[in-house]
């Protein structure tokens, strides 16, 4: 019997070892085992750009939706983006504004982990680790941009702070946003390759950082409105101007021919393109949702698209489709003007179709193969342009020369002495569901009057509220604001 | 299954048989009576000094063998045991009188038992007894209404789900709010219940056979707990199965049938009203969408306007003509709620000798939810079994393995097919084959195909097997020094099939997945006991110990893509594709060391005194932070054992108790949230896949226990001979150091950091009351009342103190405030309905509303409606909650009535999301309210429902709060033991019942089905329905 007490006296004591308490995770990686060479880096590199996955649907909503291309209203008014076509004063709950800050802040976290954790001694080819920490400062400052644009005033992260550090950093002014957006883009065009191997195109290259630098400075130059917003009217259109001349200059791209093989499936990587976001379909999990988000539920579910969106068209405004010129090569392919229910109705909502391909359907409709152009050679063309109108060392001529080249494409006669209504006439049917509009109103300074003349025509339903300057920017998503009080302050005319 | 089932009983048959007949002494037969000369059916009867021993049955007959010389003694509780000295005759009637000292039951406590008179702290004790004599399917369905502080709430009426269990309020924020499970001593990993309703790793109670269970206690305070300490701080629910009793092998056989409805059906518009707001809504849009547009333009009008055919603007012209051809109208609750069936059938056996002691049981259970498409299966089996090797050592081995199989095919939640049934267009072209294979969809009806179709035809099928596995060793020392070990295994495997064909899938495409776990649950524990008593005056137990305990969990899941090449196969080999994104599988372990101690101290039973102390490791915390130490103290007076008192003839017992204790709680959903780590975020280059890797969480890695501390005064009083009985508590509870997700500015890079910060206070009564109202002639009637009250306090949260705001949908509709109830209901508030006169008047709108909307109060006075109008609108713990059993019986006749509710807490329904919105599109079905809407100022309505036409959207205000206030007879039993008027050697008993299940009740919920109901992230969105049941049972024993 002794030997019982014995064992079980043991067994008492055993576990005075106690290293089984220190568990690790089977199915994930800790990260102390990881950023240890090249390959982690490149791993974790690649997460940065997996941010890009979400940006051109909320640049659809934030940006196309807000603008006079889209009439947005959903028959009952209850979806995400009514009250952001409708500039509705109460956005700071919309689920829209936040996610699309969140994840902003998302890449620039991953951006600052990995400049945190990168040395030469971890990555020790000089020509690697330079193009790794080029793309982090790329993509950070990238995301930086997108949320200055979108909301002005924003923390400003240049490493990674703890969550507690967070709750004591105020947003900075814009001009502090913008000095590390534009020592980031410096810095990254000198660390960024020209170009990538086929295999890994889709990277950013320093022509990119050049482009979205050029455009930074245009952006910086626009006027202030009074608002703590994207404008600071900075005077910058030469610098802006400068980078833009070098791409065209001395940058491989070149003016596609035809307007529909720039959005081909089969045609990506093409000339005009400069930086775009990368997706792959294939049920892999980086498919795109975006070709797919302005259509109606009824279309993709005859076209046996999987997991429809369950929503009606984003209606693309009566004054768009009005505003081209009849023989415009461009709107029947941007634009479908109905279609056909699968009870044979024809159902004549107007909605894009610029980016669908319907045999190119993935698993479904997140699971779409194309690429999205952020920066393509015609933006450059028509940044030139509109730097050069707003007071940048340039020609008539040159202008002239860009708009003319764009309106040839589209099938359309040449005109002469193109001002910046005409430039952004032209910008406005090139880039029609590109998400492009907002932006260059508020750039060349209209955009209140535009908006507010054309809800005036357009809103026959009584939908739409009145614009004013504070609206050319997004509330702080209120779920930032009340995670401490006092932290954000709130940006006018919202609450 | 039916085969297996069969194999079973054989099996457990044979078991019987080999247990043989073993004494040669006379058989000494008798009747044990109480003092009104009733039979006793049930006392022990043990020939003392030895094993020998039986129960009475249900005439208060006994018989076994025993010698001349030998002394019989008889036990009850309840009653004062007597011992008579067997002669020359054979037989011996006795006749047992009452125990004042009624208290003196033994209960569990953590690691042993106690008298109930020494308890200190505040233990909850089930009536067990209605586990064989009510049709109940699970052990937790038992114990709805039973025990004061005790909520069990029935958060499903699925078949087979588990019930959530809160014991004194929820104290926990972003850590689990579940009792810890103690079954035969065998502490289950505790399982959170999700925002779904289900508990992802299974529940401690899955398969259980309620019919196996002998008593359930649950250890309320943390004193009684803290000797679980880790994890203790939800309460401790002991549970012991049935164990062998000395006497010859008792067979019972306990088997019932019954049907059974839904509850309820939710009140939304027939066809004719559908077609009503329908046409109104068309037409506003009509008139709304242009000029010259007027509602009395006729759709080929309106066509010829539209140059296209658009059903937002244009009606059915059928629905005007007479006997509206081509339309079926179609009520689909009708359709989707049926009769269902219940069967259960258990048989089982009990007995012993001085060597080894049994009990076997198998069982079966089919269960028909009240809706197409739902049931649940159980088949389980037990051996209890303990070998007495000598006088020191015994061994036992528990074994209970178990199947169950679930058929669901997802009927609760958002975009799930309770929700359809409900929301579905009530006209369709094709019958119940709506949308369906070659059918389309009505064009002015909802795009999701028959729900009833659907229900048939898809497959959603749930399996569980679990063996629950002790084996135990004791050895006693000296006298009063023990020594035990138990080797613990709770191995479960689930696996989940799901198919649905591509004839019923909206975009005409089969999906399918297949998705499974395992748990296992390893725990050793090992125990030392010491009694000592001095000569009566000073009695002393200690307890000291240590227990292991591994948890691993695996999970897999494959999702099939782009569809199955054939309808008719449905498994994943006829998939099209697979999913990468989701397929996967994944593993998690951990680890948790506990060493404990107790001290119980008596003092001529007057002054008692226990404490006790834990000292926990867990592995899901900080390297230096993994320990925690978790002491109690508690204090009891049984002032009935004074002199000064002892006369009072109408007090026969009264105790005071005093107790103060700390537990802990380390159920988070992450297991390893002090360890920074990486996932996955991919991405692709030149049509290249490209791995990424991101750090996924915001790691604390000094994360360690939540405490919470409880406080409790309680008394016992028992008058008038025990005739009333009552208990009373009083306690406060803190959790502090909760393990608190804190929101954080997602600038950081995470939305939250899980911080041990934050404290909420739990405070309320506990009153139980037994009263005899009628004892002693053919008539008893006995009365149990349990009522609690509970009230929680939020008294900090995170590094500021800033509320916490939560809730799905739209924007949050709850939040955590400090000084406020947990999860305030935080909504904007209607009032009326908008005129002319407001507008003009410049009242307060949300976006561009008009005459006819719901008017919101402005509540932050800024003119305008927006979120920051939210105000505290209720909360969702009840104050009180109440049941009530009163038992009647006559002659052979026994009546049990339970009633059982709560009241003071709200319900918000997101479900009104889906078929109560402003703004809501005329496809959808709505809730019937909409019939007394506003249709002009002349025809205001009912002044609550706005115009069916609206474009503002919706902000989340009080049109879906509801009172969560019900009251429920959930049970009438009424029963009769036909062994009082057959003169039988086949049987010992034989009783016959029939019971009623939630036949009479109300609610005030008439947004959804369950006032209780979770199914989407923590609300009500479409909710499956409780069922009533009228069913009919026999308990035979043998």
């Amino acid at each position: 019997m002794k030997k019982y007490i014995t064992l079980i006296l043991l067994a008492l004591v055993a576990y005075s070892c106690s290293e089984d308490l220190d568990q690790t995770p089977i199915s994930e990686q800790g990260s102390n085992n990881f950023y240890r060479n090249a390959e982690d880096f490149e791993s974790a590199v690649n997460g940065i750009y997996s941010t890009l996955q979400s940006y051109p649907i909320y640049q659809f909503y934030l940006s196309e939706t807000r603008s006079d291309n889209l009439y947005a209203v959903s028959p009952t008014g209850v979806r995400a983006y009514d009250p952001i076509n409708a500039f509705d004063r109460s956005l700071a709950t919309n689920a829209i504004v936040a996610d699309n800050w969140n994840t902003d802040f998302t890449g620039i976290f991953r951006a600052n982990t990995v400049l945190d954790q990168l040395n030469q001694e971890l990555v020790p080819d000089a020509a690697t680790f330079e193009r790794l920490m080029g793309e982090a400062k790329f993509l950070r400052a990238f995301f930086y941009f997108d949320l200055v644009r979108t909301y002005g005033k924003v923390p400003v992260f240049d490493r990674v702070y703890t969550p507690e550090e967070t709750l004591e950093i105020p947003r900075a002014p814009v001009e502090e946003v913008y000095d590390l957006i534009l020592a980031d883009l410096t810095e990254a065009v000198t660390l960024l390759p020209d170009a990538y191997s086929s295999d890994q195109e889709g990277k950013v290259t320093s022509w990119a950082a050049k482009a979205i630098l050029g455009q930074v400075y245009l952006t910086r130059s626009g006027p202030t409105y009074g608002i703590e917003g994207p404008g600071l009217d900075a005077g910058e259109y030469d610098l802006a101007l400068s980078q833009f001349n070098d791409i065209i200059n001395n940058g491989p791209f070149d003016f596609v021919d035809d307007y529909a093989a720039i959005f081909d499936y089969n045609n990506e990587h093409n000339a005009e393109i400069i930086f775009n976001i990368e997706y792959l379909s294939g049920g892999l999990g980086v498919g795109a949702e975006y070709p797919s988000l302005p259509v109606p539920d009824g279309y993709l579910r005859v076209n046996a698209v999987g997991f429809s969106n369950g929503e009606t068209a984003k209606q693309v405004s009566t004054d768009l489709i009005n505003s081209y010129e009849s023989n415009d090569l461009r709107d029947d392919l941007d634009i479908q003007n109905g279609y056909s229910d699968q009870n044979g109705n024809f159902n004549p909502v107007p909605f894009y179709v610029k980016y669908l391909n319907l045999e190119r359907a993935g698993q479904d409709r997140f699971d779409w193969g194309l690429n999205y152009p952020v920066v393509r050679y015609t933006d450059i063309l028509t940044m030139k342009a509109e730097a050069i109108l707003m007071g940048a060392n340039g020609t008539q001529a040159e202008v002239d020369a860009i708009v003319n080249q764009i309106r040839d494409r589209a099938g359309l006669s040449a005109v002469a002495g193109a001002d910046i209504e005409v430039l952004l006439e032209v910008k406005r049917h090139e880039f029609a569901g590109e998400s492009r509009r907002w932006y260059d109103l508020v750039r060349t300074g209209d955009v209140v009057n535009t908006i507010n003349s054309w809800i005036d025509t357009e809103d026959v339903q009584n939908r739409m509220m009145t614009m004013d300057a504070n609206q050319i920017i997004f509330p702080v998503p209120s779920s930032q604001i009340t995670v401490k009080e006092g932290l954000y302050q709130q940006n006018e005319g919202y609450n | 299954m039916r085969q297996l089932n069969k194999h079973i009983l054989l099996f457990l048959g044979c078991l019987l048989l080999s247990a043989a007949v073993w004494a040669q002494e006379k058989t000494v037969t008798g009747t044990v009576t109480d003092p009104q000369g009733m039979p006793l059916p049930g006392v022990n009867v043990l020939v003392q000094g030895t094993q020998r021993g039986t129960q009475t049955d249900f005439d208060g007959n006994y018989s076994l063998q025993a010698s001349s010389g030998e002394v019989l003694l008889f036990s009850f509780v309840g009653m004062k045991s007597i011992s008579q000295t067997v002669g020359s005759a054979n037989t011996y009637s006795v006749t047992l009188e009452e125990d004042s000292a009624v208290l003196d039951e033994v209960v569990l406590v953590g690691y042993g038992t106690q008298k109930k008179s020494s308890i200190t702290t505040a233990v909850a004790t089930m009536d067990t007894e209605i586990l064989s004599q009510r049709p109940i399917s699970k052990v937790d369905q038992a114990m709805v209404g039973q025990m004061a502080g005790v909520r069990v709430k029935q958060t499903s009426g699925v078949p087979g789900k588990s019930f959530s269990v809160q014991v004194r309020g929820t104290g926990s924020i972003s850590a689990g709010n579940q009792p810890l499970y103690v079954i035969d001593g065998f502490p289950l990993e505790p399982s959170t219940q999700n925002g779904n309703g289900d508990f992802g790793s299974g529940n401690p109670l899955d398969n259980i056979n309620p019919g196996d269970i002998e008593s359930i206690q649950v250890l309320k305070d943390a004193a009684a707990a803290s000797i679980y300490g880790s994890r203790a701080s939800n309460g401790v629910v002991l549970i012991k199965t049935k164990s062998g009793k000395l006497g010859k092998p008792k067979l019972s056989f306990n088997t019932y049938y019954g049907i059974n409805q839904t509850v309820k059906k939710l009140d939304v518009l027939n066809a004719e009203e559908w077609i009503d707001r329908a046409s109104e809504i068309i037409d506003a849009r009509w008139v709304n969408s242009g000029a010259g547009r007027t509602a009395d333009q006729t759709s080929a009008e309106r066509q010829a306007i539209l140059g296209g055919f658009d059903t937002n603007f244009i009606k059915d012209d059928r629905w005007f003509q007479e006997g509206h051809p081509g339309l079926d109208y179609i009520d689909w609750q009708d359709e989707f709620f049926r009769t269902g069936e219940v069967k259960s059938y258990q048989l089982s056996a009990r007995g012993g000798n001085e060597f080894v002691n049994y009990f076997i049981s198998g069982e079966h259970l089919d269960q028909d939810g009240i809706a197409i498409g739902v049931n649940y299966k159980r088949y389980s089996a037990r051996a209890n079994v303990e070998i007495t090797a000598n006088d020191k050592l015994k061994f036992g081995l528990n074994i209970a393995p178990s199947y169950s199989v679930t058929q669901d095919p997802g009927v609760e939640g958002k975009d799930n097919l309770m929700h359809y049934v409900v929301s579905a267009t009530p006209i369709s072209e094709d019958g119940l084959d709506y949308n369906i294979g070659d059918n389309t969809a009505y064009a002015w009806g909802r795009s999701v195909p028959s729900p009833i179709r659907t229900i048939e035809n898809t497959i959603g099928e749930n399996k569980i097997f679990r063996t629950l596995t002790t084996l135990f060793g004791e050895y006693t020392i000296i006298d009063g020094l023990r020594v035990k070990s138990s080797i613990n295994l709770d191995n479960t495997e689930a696996k989940n099939k799901y198919f649905k064909p591509s004839f019923v899938d909206r975009n005409r495409q089969a999906g399918g997945s297949f998705s499974s776990y395992q748990k296992q649950n390893f725990v050793n524990e090992n125990t030392i006991n010491y009694d000592l008593n001095f000569n009566d005056v000073h009695t002393l137990s200690l307890l000291g110990g240590a227990s292991y305990s591994i948890f691993k969990y695996d999970n897999q899941r494959i999702l099939a893509a782009q569809g199955f090449g054939s309808d008719d196969i449905t498994t994943l080999n006829a998939a099209n594709n697979i999913s990468a994104s989701g397929t996967y599988t994944f593993e998690t372990k951990k680890v948790l060391i506990s060493y404990f101690g107790r001290a119980q101290y008596g003092y001529m039973d007057k002054y008692l005194l226990t404490a006790s102390i834990r000292r926990d490791g867990s592995s899901n915390f900080g390297s230096d932070t993994k320990w925690g130490v978790f002491p109690s103290a508690s204090l009891g007076w049984n002032i009935d054992k004074e002199k000064f008192i002892a006369d009072v003839d109408f007090i026969s017992n009264m105790k005071l108790r005093a107790s103060w204790g700390l537990a802990g709680n380390n159920t988070f959903s992450d297991d390893y949230a002090s360890i920074s780590r990486i996932g996955f975020s991919n991405y692709s280059y030149g049509g290249n896949f490209a791995t990424g890797q991101v750090p996924i969480n915001s790691a604390n890695p000094n994360l360690s226990w939540e405490e919470s501390e409880t406080i409790n005064f309680g008394t016992d009083i028992g008058i008038l001979k025990g005739r009333i009985f009552t208990s009373f508590d009083y306690y406060v509870k803190t959790n502090k150091d909760l393990l608190l997700s804190v929101p954080v500015p997602t600038a950081s890079g995470f939305s939250s950091a899980v911080t041990n910060i934050g404290k909420v206070e739990n405070r309320g009564w506990e009153l139980e009351l037994t009263t005899r109202n009628i004892q002693g002639g053919d008539f008893t009637w006995t009365t149990n009342i349990n009522l609690s009250h509970n009230t929680n306090e939020v008294k900090q949260l995170g590094p500021d103190n800033s509320p916490i705001l939560g809730g799905s949908f739209d924007i949050e509709h709850n939040i955590l405030q400090v000084g406020q109830p947990l999860y305030s209901l935080y909504v904007v508030q209607q009032d009326g309905i908008l005129s002319a006169d407001d507008i003009a008047n410049g009242a307060a709108l949300y976006g561009n509303q008009m005459e006819g909307d719901p008017k919101y109060v402005d509540a932050n006075g800024d003119g305008v409606i927006s979120p920051a109008d939210r105000v505290l609108s209720g909360h969702p713990n009840p104050d009180y909650v109440y049941g009530m059993t009163n038992t009647f019986t006559y002659k052979g006749f026994d009546l049990t009535v339970l009633l059982q509710g709560q009241s003071g807490g709200k319900i918000y329904s997101t479900f009104g999301r889906a078929i109560d919105r402003t703004g809501q599109g005329y496809q959808d079905n709505h809730l019937g309210f909409i019939r007394d809407r506003w249709r002009s100022p002349e025809d205001p309505g009912n002044g609550i429902e706005g115009k069916a036409y609206s474009t503002f959207g919706r902000i989340k205000n009080t049109d879906w709060l509801y009172s969560s206030d019900y009251w429920r007879i959930r049970n009438i039993t009424l029963g009769y033991d036909l062994g009082s008027v057959i003169d039988t050697n086949i049987f010992s008993g034989l009783r016959i019942y029939v019971t009623a299940e939630n036949w009479f009740g109300n609610d005030k919920y008439y947004g959804g089905f369950n006032p209780e109901a979770v199914n989407s992230n923590g609300d009500d969105y479409g909710a499956f329905p409780l069922s009533k049941s009228i069913v009919t049972g026999l308990n035979f024993t043998f």
